[in-house]
Parts: structure tokens; C-alpha cells; sequence
């Protein structure tokens, strides 16, 4: 598998550094063990996202050439680059899926101590998503809703020949028994769809019961279908009547698909309420404190603890959050006594020029007066 | 004496008849079984090609913006917008899509809009009933032999008002990357599909001194909502349909023959139920054939029409079926329609109400698909009024009816306690009618609850989500082909059951003794007047 191999080689920093930290400390045998086998899980995890898909350029995606071909596309695994063979025309649904993805995720962390910083690596996320934490959850779903979406939106425009009507295999078949009558929902084609091209890379590794990567697996495959779960849930169910005179003794309904930022909203609350867990012997995900309600399957779960985004951290991602902008005045997560861990924050004066009274009209312009004012900007120290 | 096959026929027959009744209704909901549900939607994102010329390509009526249309923009991105204003957008929905196209089998289309407006901080919408002005063109194009497509022709135009009412709930967390909750636009409504494919270029021009469009706010994506029937239950529908329409013309020649074999004029309740299985038949010919050949853009309207004109007649029969065993007053003249007046000008008005409804907003949809009833301030007054007189017609006729049911079952009870008093003979006859008049009673009410009950299961399953996969049945097209299929089995029974018998009363030649009183015929009556022992019965009981 020379693909791997490269990848694998790019991920040598993390290597030199364990084996940098095993020769320090010898004497911590047993706690090394357990060190070097979370790196054997990170590099099986590491070897790339699809979510990368979303940081290319929508015009490279869709540009005259046609398609990147498989081969091309960044952080496919195995079985991702079978579909994307398959279902080539959904690539492009699929990267724009998951740039949706990383700007919705990057609005809702805007003011946190991980602020969803994206890296141009072959994680997208840099090392932060391979560690089994809230935040790698919350992206997992996030991603796998992004993609729904797109999917789902692409079949609405046309783009996509498979989705509809594909109950059957082609329509040509299908038309001539019931005329349509087998189309269904396109947020349900989005769903399928996603279903096996996302969970896809997780299923195709198959590990011992038990174990950490089996849970990590198990983790990513819940918060992929709590991610596609939430877009459905956030969708509305419109009905038309068009029975006799207008009469609704003929009704039909159909999926509306909600604005991704109600979507993202609706993850972030899940983020927020997240369940630990661990896995048991018997390879199934396991609450970790008992008193916990049990997590449906709209629920995210998580493995490990957040490692500390408040110092810079290469190992572990982490960006620290100095120099970042926060509030003075709000008590949450994002003021700055939160935001900065207690390191204090300067405070810089300045004058910014902003639009103010504006007044839209259709379709194209906005009429605005500019307006000045001052503002402190206080940043982390 | 002559009375009707229901009070003649034996048990026996009697219970083998309505267990062919039951065997066709339960044929009636398996065939709605293999049929796809009615109707289906398919969503269409409308593409949005920039028109460079607005000025010459409104004069020219050939010229069609489609999918490939040169230079398309994302009107999420406000930098792609630069320099354009609301005359350059066009909207195009290509129909249908996935490389399909229509059949004839799918007799309508109705076209919905869905504007996603984002909401913007700074550039709140001012009034929440936003006023569209859709200036909307149809084209349609055939498949040609070859694969190809024939080029698109000019079918529909027109502009047209719509009002849309947004709403966005500012406390409930939401901000910017929310969009409005607006209602749904109905744009057209398509009486046959024609032609393969159609095609729809819809523009929202922008003018400040006659107000067009000046309320929008910051629209991102525009859906068409295409709403068709299926192929495959029109199929089994038209079937259906096919299938009932020789049974009942067989039924009523037979019915019509026994009536002219009596030495009598037939009586109004004959005449009644003649009407009845004659709209029904109406209703049954499957002039859906007719479609696959010809442009029938009336279709709609013609079916709308058959339909209530059979509900109509169904429901004066049940009214007179009731008065005429009730007897309001027993009088000489023969029982005519004209008695009751009081009581069909309720459904006269309720259905001139409804069919005056029906001509201002589909017939004009013949004219212009795209035409409205409910846009307009008068519009929407005058259709609710009519809609309005049509529902207290009939919640009249529905006190009347409950009524009138009331007032014989009155009767009825009134005479069972005489009923003790009968010799044995006598007594087990009037019984035994009774039990089926009251059966049949029974199995209108049965027929009105089911079909009820199925239209209030019809919108409960539609409206939810389907996400159950083991959840493969249709539903609805089972309750319709079910239901339909109830009706029609409902009046072929009263066509067989309330059919004059030509046996005489054994009881009337067996016992005549002593009960003459009993059956002694009410002044002034003749003889040949009634159509059922129960009438006499009922007059009788009345005059005691």
C-alpha cells in the first residue's frame, strides 16, 4: 500500500518525538506501553481525512477539466476511493459538504479556547482530531451533516443523476413499472449516501474487541450518525393540499432541509452535553460515570479528555490561545478571564469604520452609511 | 304486495351477497396495495443564470435560459453579485430532473416556491408579509425519436402577484446564517402533462416606483416544489375506474328494467337512486384515457366537477331516503322533489358555491397556469365567502339529516312497541326488516366513519417523517383505492337491495285474518305509491 506508506511518513515528527520520550523515561515502563499504544491508535488515525476536501478551492473542484480523479483527492481511504470511483459526480457535493463543515465549525468555536483552527495538514484539524475528545467529536458530526446536506442540496439542483429516483437502479427501469413512484426523499438519498461514504473508512479497519482504536471507531461511527440524525431533525415536513378543488383530501409532504447554521447551532448544544464513555471487554461503548442518562442516538459521545488548549502544544495541536480576542465583560467562555486561563489580556484602543443603516434592495445592492466608532479590543496575553 | 329485494331476500342470500360485497372491498384495498402512493413531490434548486441583455430578451419570446446557460452566480456570495441588479437573475428550473421525463400517466403537475431569505442584522425585512412580483415564462419540449430533445417552445406567461408571509423569532438564540420562516408560494398549477419536459424562467424584477419587490430581503437559494400524480396509482386508479364502470351500468339497466316490469310510474326514491348510480357512472368513465392522446388541459376542472356533482346527488339521496321513510306529510300526491326544497337547497347553494369557486380559479388556470384566486384582496374575500356560504350550507344539511335520521328512528321505536302486540308471523317480518333497515343505516354511517377516519390517517401519514424502513406500505393509496372502491360498492348495493321486488308477501296470503286493521291502506293512498313496506309502515306508525 505505497499510499499509506507515504502518509505514514509525513506523520515521522510524532514518531521521533515518542521514541524521543521513551528514551527519556525508561523508568515509566508501564505508563510508556500505554503511550506508545494511544500513538499506534493516533498514526492508524492519522492517515488523513476526507474533511481536507473542504480546504480545496471550489473552482479546482468544478473547474472545465472535470473532476480531480480519486486518486487526487486528499485523505480517501480504501473504501471512500471505491465510492468516489462509483459515484464520482458526488465529489464535488462531497467537498463542499465539507467546507460548509469547517466554516460552520470555525463560527461556532469562534470565541472558545479551541477555536477550530484549521491546518493546512493532512488532518485538516492537525493532531487535535486524533485524540478521542468533544472537539474530535463534534467535528466528526459535524463533517458527516455538512456532507448530508450538500448531498442532499445537490440532488435538488440536478447535479446528481443517481439520487431521486434510485430506489431502483436506473430510472429507465423504474419508469416503465410505477412512473416515478419509487422517488424518494433527496434528504434521504443524502443520508444513505453519507452513510456509506463516511462511515465506510471506519468499518474498513477491523480491530481486536476491546481495545482503544475499536472504541475510537465505534466513537467516530456514533457522532457520524448523530451528525446525519441532527439534519434531519432540524428539517421541516411541509405539506401541500391538492385534492378536489383545492381540498385537502389529496396531501402531499416533503422534506424542507434547514439553514446548516441551525444545524451547527444544534451540534454545538450536543457538544456541550456530550457523553464520556469507554469501551468494555465485549467491544461495546460504555457510560463512564453511571449516574448519566444513557446517550440516544442524537447524542454525541466522546473517549478522552480535551488536552489543554490554553498553552501551545505541537503534540497535541493545541494553538493556545494567546493573542486571541476576547470579551472583557462576559462571564462565559468567552471573556477573558475564561478564554485567556487567567493570563491576563491587553487592551488596545481603536477606531473602527463600519457600515451602519443599511438598506437592501433586491437583488444586488446595499445602500450604507458608514459609521466610526471606538472600540477596545482586548486581547489574551 | 310489493316491497323491495332487501326485505324479500332470504338470510341466506342475503348474507352471500354481502360477503361478494366484502370480497370486492377487500379487493379494492389490495389493489391499492401494489399501487405507489398518489402523488409525489421532486424539489428542484433553481439555477440562477445571469441575463446580460434583460432588455432584448424580453421582447424575444424564443429566447430560454436552461441548466447550461452561460454564466450562472451563487447568490450566497455577495462578491459574485457585483454590478448585477434583480433584472439580470434569472431563475431556471428545468423539469423534471435526474434525466427523466414525464409521462402522460402523471395527468398534473402544481408548481410551489420556496424562497430561503437569509436573515441580515443590519437589513431586517420592514414588513412581515412580503409582496412578490414573479414574472414567471413556461416552455415546454418533447422527446424525439432519436434521444434528442425538441427545442424549447413558448407555453405559459404572465406576471403575477404573491404575497408571502415571513416570520423569524429574534429571542430564540437565532442570528445571522438563519433564515426566515416563510410561507410556501404556489406558482402553477399544470391540468395534463402534455408534453416530456418542461421549463421555467422566473424573474423578479426590481422597481421602486411601482413597488415590485421592493420588500425582499437577501435571497440565497429559490426551490420549486413539483408536485405530480404517479404513473402507477393513476394506472390502477383508471383501472379501477375501468372496472366499475360496466358492473354499474349493468346494475342500473337491471335496476331500471324491474322498475318499468311493475304496473307503476317509478316513485322518487327509484328515480333517486337511478341518479345516484348515473353521476357514479359519470364519475366511473375513464375519460383518463382520453389524456394519453389528447391535450386536455380541463381536466382538473372536469374532475373536480364529476366529483361533486356525485356528491351532490349522494348526498340528496341520503336526505330523501331518510324524508321518504319518515314521511313528513302523508298526502295524496306522489312524493316529488319538490317536497323537498327546504332541504336540497342546501346542497344546491353549498355545491354552486363550490363549483363557482372551482370555475374562478381553475378555469382560469386553463387560460393562465399561473393565475391565483387568493392573491388579490377581493379575490381572497370573495372565495372565502364562497367557501364560507358552502360550509353553513353544509352544516345545515347536516342538521337537517341528523334530523330527519332522528324522526325515523323515532318511528321505528314507536312501532317496536307495538310490535308485541302483532301475531307471531307479522311480528318476525316487521323485525326482520327493520334489522336491515337499520343495517343499512348502520352501513352509511359505517361508510361515512371509515372514509373519515382513513382521509384523517391519509394526513397524519403524510405528515410525518418517513424514516422507518420496514414502513414500505402506502398507505394513502390504499385508503384511496379503498375508499372509492367502498362508494361504489356502497351504491351498487343499494342498487340491488332497494330494487321492487316481484315476490309477493307470503304473509300477506297466509294470514289475512284479523289483521287488516294492521295493514288497512291509508285513506287516499294508492296503492302503487310506495316503494317499501317500511314506508307503509312508518306512514302508519305515524298516524297513530
Amino acid at each position: 500500500m505505497p499510499i499509506e506508506w507515504t502518509i505514514l511518513k509525513r506523520n515521522q515528527p510524532v514518531s521521533i518525538y515518542v521514541d524521543v520520550v521513551m528514551t527519556l523515561t525508561l523508568c515509566f515502563l508501564l505508563s510508556i506501553v500505554s503511550i506508545n499504544l494511544t500513538v499506534a491508535a493516533r498514526r492508524q488515525q492519522t492517515n488523513g481525512t476526507w474533511m481536507r476536501m473542504g480546504l480545496l478551492m471550489d473552482d479546482r473542484m468544478q473547474n472545465d477539466r472535470g473532476f480531480p480523479s480519486c486518486k487526487n483527492l486528499p485523505g480517501l481511504s480504501a473504501g471512500q476511493r471505491r465510492l468516489c470511483q462509483l459515484y464520482v459526480d458526488h465529489m464535488g457535493a462531497v467537498a463542499f459538504g465539507a467546507k460548509h463543515a469547517l466554516t460552520e465549525c470555525k463560527h461556532q468555536f469562534r470565541s472558545r479556547r479551541w477555536n477550530c483552527s484549521i491546518l493546512n495538514d493532512s488532518d485538516a484539524f492537525g493532531p487535535v482530531i486524533s485524540i478521542a475528545s468533544r472537539e474530535s467529536a463534534f467535528a466528526h458530526a459535524l463533517a458527516s451533516a455538512g456532507v448530508t446536506h450538500a448531498i442532499s442540496r445537490a440532488c435538488r439542483d440536478g447535479q446528481l443523476t443517481s439520487c431521486g429516483c434510485s430506489r431502483t437502479t436506473r430510472p429507465k427501469n423504474l419508469k416503465k413499472e410505477w412512473v416515478w413512484g419509487g422517488c424518494g426523499d433527496n434528504l434521504e438519498y443524502g443520508y444513505k449516501f453519507t452513510q456509506s461514504f463516511v462511515d465506510v473508512r471506519e468499518r474498513e479497519r477491523k480491530f481486536k474487541r476491546g481495545t482503544r482504536e475499536q472504541g475510537r471507531v465505534l466513537m467516530n461511527l456514533h457522532n457520524n450518525e448523530a451528525g446525519r440524525r441532527a439534519l434531519i431533525k432540524k428539517s421541516k415536513v411541509t405539506c401541500k393540499c391538492h385534492g378536489v378543488s383545492g381540498s385537502c383530501s389529496l396531501i402531499t409532504c416533503w422534506q424542507q432541509l434547514a439553514s446548516f447554521r441551525e444545524v451547527g447551532d444544534y451540534l454545538r448544544d450536543k457538544y456541550d452535553g456530550a457523553t464520556e464513555v469507554r469501551v468494555n471487554r465485549r467491544g461495546r461503548l460504555q457510560l463512564l460515570d453511571p449516574r448519566v442518562t444513557i446517550p440516544t442516538a442524537y447524542d454525541l459521545v466522546y473517549l478522552e479528555d480535551s488536552p489543554n488548549y490554553c498553552v501551545k502544544d505541537e503534540a497535541t495541536g493545541s494553538l493556545g490561545t494567546q493573542g486571541r480576542v476576547c470579551n472583557r465583560t462576559s462571564p462565559d467562555i468567552d471573556g477573558c478571564n475564561l478564554l485567556c486561563c487567567g493570563r491576563g489580556y491587553n487592551t488596545l484602543k481603536t477606531v473602527i469604520k463600519e457600515r451602519c443603516q443599511c438598506k437592501f434592495k433586491w437583488c444586488c445592492q446595499v445602500e450604507c452609511k458608514t459609521c466610526s466608532r471606538t472600540l477596545d479590543v482586548h486581547t489574551c496575553k | 304486495m310489493p316491497g323491495t329485494i332487501l326485505e324479500n331476500l332470504s338470510t341466506k342470500k342475503l348474507s352471500v351477497l354481502l360477503s361478494v360485497f366484502l370480497l370486492s372491498q377487500l379487493a379494492c384495498f389490495l389493489l391499492g396495495l401494489i399501487a405507489p402512493s398518489p402523488a409525489r413531490t421532486q424539489t428542484i434548486l433553481a439555477t440562477v443564470c445571469v441575463d446580460e441583455d434583460p432588455l432584448s430578451s424580453r421582447d424575444d419570446a424564443d429566447q430560454w435560459f436552461t441548466r447550461q446557460c452561460r454564466k450562472t452566480v451563487n447568490l450566497e456570495d455577495p462578491k459574485a453579485t457585483d454590478g448585477l441588479d434583480a433584472n439580470n437573475l434569472v431563475f431556471v428550473a428545468e423539469m423534471p430532473l435526474h434525466g427523466l421525463d414525464y409521462s402522460r400517466w402523471q395527468q398534473n403537475l402544481v408548481g410551489i416556491l420556496q424562497i430561503d431569505m437569509y436573515y441580515q442584522k443590519e437589513q431586517k425585512i420592514s414588513n412581515p408579509l412580503v409582496e412578490l412580483t414573479l414574472e414567471s415564462r413556461l416552455a415546454y419540449s418533447d422527446k424525439t425519436s432519436n434521444g434528442g430533445k425538441t427545442p424549447w417552445k413558448y407555453f405559459s406567461h404572465a406576471e403575477e402577484k404573491r404575497y408571502m408571509n415571513c416570520s423569524f423569532d429574534e429571542n430564540a438564540n437565532r442570528g445571522e446564517g438563519y433564515q426566515y420562516e416563510c410561507t410556501m408560494v404556489s406558482l402553477f398549477e399544470l391540468g395534463s402533462l402534455f408534453h416530456d419536459y418542461y421549463l421555467l424562467n422566473l424573474r423578479l424584477p426590481y422597481n421602486s416606483t411601482s413597488n415590485k419587490n421592493t420588500a425582499l430581503g437577501r435571497i440565497h437559494d429559490i426551490y420549486l416544489h413539483t408536485i405530480y400524480m404517479n404513473g402507477g396509482f393513476t394506472k390502477v386508479w383508471v383501472s379501477l375506474k375501468t372496472v366499475f364502470f360496466p358492473i354499474l351500468v349493468a346494475i342500473m339497466t337491471w335496476f331500471w328494467h324491474r322498475v318499468h316490469k311493475l304496473n307503476r310510474t317509478p316513485v322518487l326514491l327509484e328515480y333517486m337512486l337511478i341518479t345516484v348510480g348515473g353521476t357514479l357512472t359519470f364519475l366511473n368513465l375513464p375519460i383518463e384515457f382520453l389524456s394519453l392522446f389528447f391535450e386536455m388541459p380541463y381536466m382538473l376542472l372536469l374532475s373536480d366537477i364529476r366529483q361533486g356533482v356525485f356528491y351532490a346527488t349522494l348526498l340528496s339521496f341520503w336526505l330523501i331516503f331518510a324524508g321518504e321513510h319518515m314521511l313528513i306529510q302523508d298526502t295524496a300526491e306522489r312524493n316529488t322533489l319538490r317536497k323537498y326544497w327546504k332541504h336540497l337547497s342546501t346542497i344546491i347553494i353549498g355545491c354552486l358555491c363550490l363549483l363557482i369557486f372551482d370555475l374562478c380559479e381553475r378555469g382560469t388556470q386553463l387560460v393562465n397556469p399561473f393565475y391565483s384566486i387568493w392573491v388579490t384582496p377581493i379575490g381572497t374575500n370573495l372565495a372565502l365567502a364562497f367557501i364560507i356560504l358552502a360550509g353553513i350550507s353544509a352544516g345545515l344539511y347536516f342538521f337537517f339529516l341528523c334530523f330527519m335520521v332522528w324522526r325515523v328512528f323515532k318511528n321505528i321505536s314507536i312501532k317496536r312497541s307495538v310490535l308485541p302486540s302483532m301475531s307471531q308471523a307479522r311480528r318476525l317480518h316487521y323485525e326482520g326488516f327493520i334489522y336491515r333497515f337499520n343495517f343499512l343505516m348502520l352501513a352509511t354511517l359505517i361508510c361515512a366513519a371509515v372514509t373519515i377516519v382513513s382521509f384523517i390517517l391519509s394526513q397524519v401519514d403524510e405528515g410525518q417523517n418517513k424514516w422507518d424502513e420496514t414502513m414500505d406500505l402506502e398507505l394513502s393509496s390504499v385508503i384511496h383505492t379503498g375508499v372509492y372502491g367502498m362508494w361504489n360498492i356502497y351504491i351498487c348495493a343499494m342498487l340491488i337491495l332497494y330494487a321492487p321486488s316481484h315476490k309477493q308477501w307470503p304473509s300477506d296470503v297466509a294470514c289475512t285474518e284479523g289483521e287488516e286493521v294492521e295493514f288497512s291502506r291509508i285513506p287516499n293512498e294508492s296503492t302503487s305509491n310506495e316503494i317499501s313496506a317500511l314506508t307503509t309502515f312508518s306512514t302508519k306508525a305515524n298516524l297513530d
